[in-house]
């Protein structure tokens, strides 16, 4: 088995970053994927070099850059980060539309007190609805559209509501 | 027989995934070389596209990496994070109901033993 020096790693990684390997993490994981390769292929005494160049051809097409520009090709058309199934987007729909029915008469009755007799005016009714249109209208066309027509939400599709998004809401200015 | 890269490309970050779902942690040459077994030789990852499908996948959150030094070079271990092994039941469903579709669609017998 050929032993690695310090030397070949600093060799290998200098030649992957003249022929456009960038990307630190990308560098470190060929510099490991050929060593090994080598350590496996060659032995003590014979042409590093050599067998070095002889490994590094099957990595391309036409030149090692491809790697570099094919990871950042992913990255930028990165998938989205999924959380919720088309019937639990749904269910959040479903419950924006009820939460301010619970919320704003729950605090209705609250502010009036026990000695009230508990029917609900029509204004505090109204107010619920205002807050409750939007979300209610999303959740009307997306329940009520087939979902082979569905232009939003297809089968089998996720929607996008993670952390960052979230946040990013949050940092937003006012 | 292998594979065409065409063929294998739709499916990489899938098998991927189930990989590390099988085993706790892998790195690079490690994945491809048991992939390269448990297909029989007919599937071969190349470095070209699995270095590139493991980055996007960390930056997808899908898996998780630790690393381990090895005098002057790095390893870096690839295992799934919990979000990861969401996805992959996700698309080895997905993989499943697109093979006995193209099974109808292509007229392909499955063989009897």
């Amino acid at each position: 088995m050929f032993a690695i020096t310090g030397d070949h790693i600093e060799y290998i990684l200098h030649d992957l970053a003249s022929r456009g390997i960038r990307t630190p993490d990308l560098q470190q994981n060929l510099v490991d994927h050929i060593c090994i390769l080598i350590e496996e292929n060659l032995e003590n005494g014979e042409d590093f070099e050599g067998y070095y160049r002889s490994v590094l051809l099957r990595f391309y097409r036409e030149d090692l850059a491809e790697i570099e520009v094919e990871t950042q090709f992913l990255l930028r058309h990165r998938q989205s980060l999924i959380l919720l199934s088309r019937k639990q987007f749904l269910f959040c729909l479903f419950l924006l539309l009820v939460a301010p029915f619970i919320g704003y008469d729950l605090l209705w009755l609250i502010r009036v007190g026990p000695a009230y007799d508990y029917r609900i005016p029509l204004e505090v009714w109204g107010g619920s609805m205002v807050f409750s249109l939007f979300p209610s209208l999303i959740w009307l066309v997306l329940a009520f559209t087939p979902e082979r027509f569905d232009p939003l939400l297809p089968k089998g599709a996720k929607v996008l509501l993670g952390w960052r998004p979230f946040l990013s809401v949050l940092q937003s200015p006012a | 027989m292998v594979y065409s890269s065409e063929l294998i490309k739709g499916t990489l970050k899938t098998i991927v995934l189930k990989l590390l779902a099988d085993n706790k942690k892998m790195y690079g040459y490690e994945i491809t070389q048991r992939v390269k077994e448990e297909s029989g030789d007919r599937i071969q990852i190349t470095e070209g596209a699995l270095y590139p499908t493991l980055h996007a996948l960390e930056a997808d959150g899908l898996v998780t990496t630790e690393v381990e030094y090895i005098g002057k070079r790095v390893r870096k271990y690839y295992s799934l994070s919990p979000a990861g092994k969401a996805a992959t039941r996700e698309r080895v469903k997905e993989i499943a109901a697109f093979m006995q579709t193209m099974t109808a669609l292509l007229d392909i017998q499955p063989k009897t033993a």
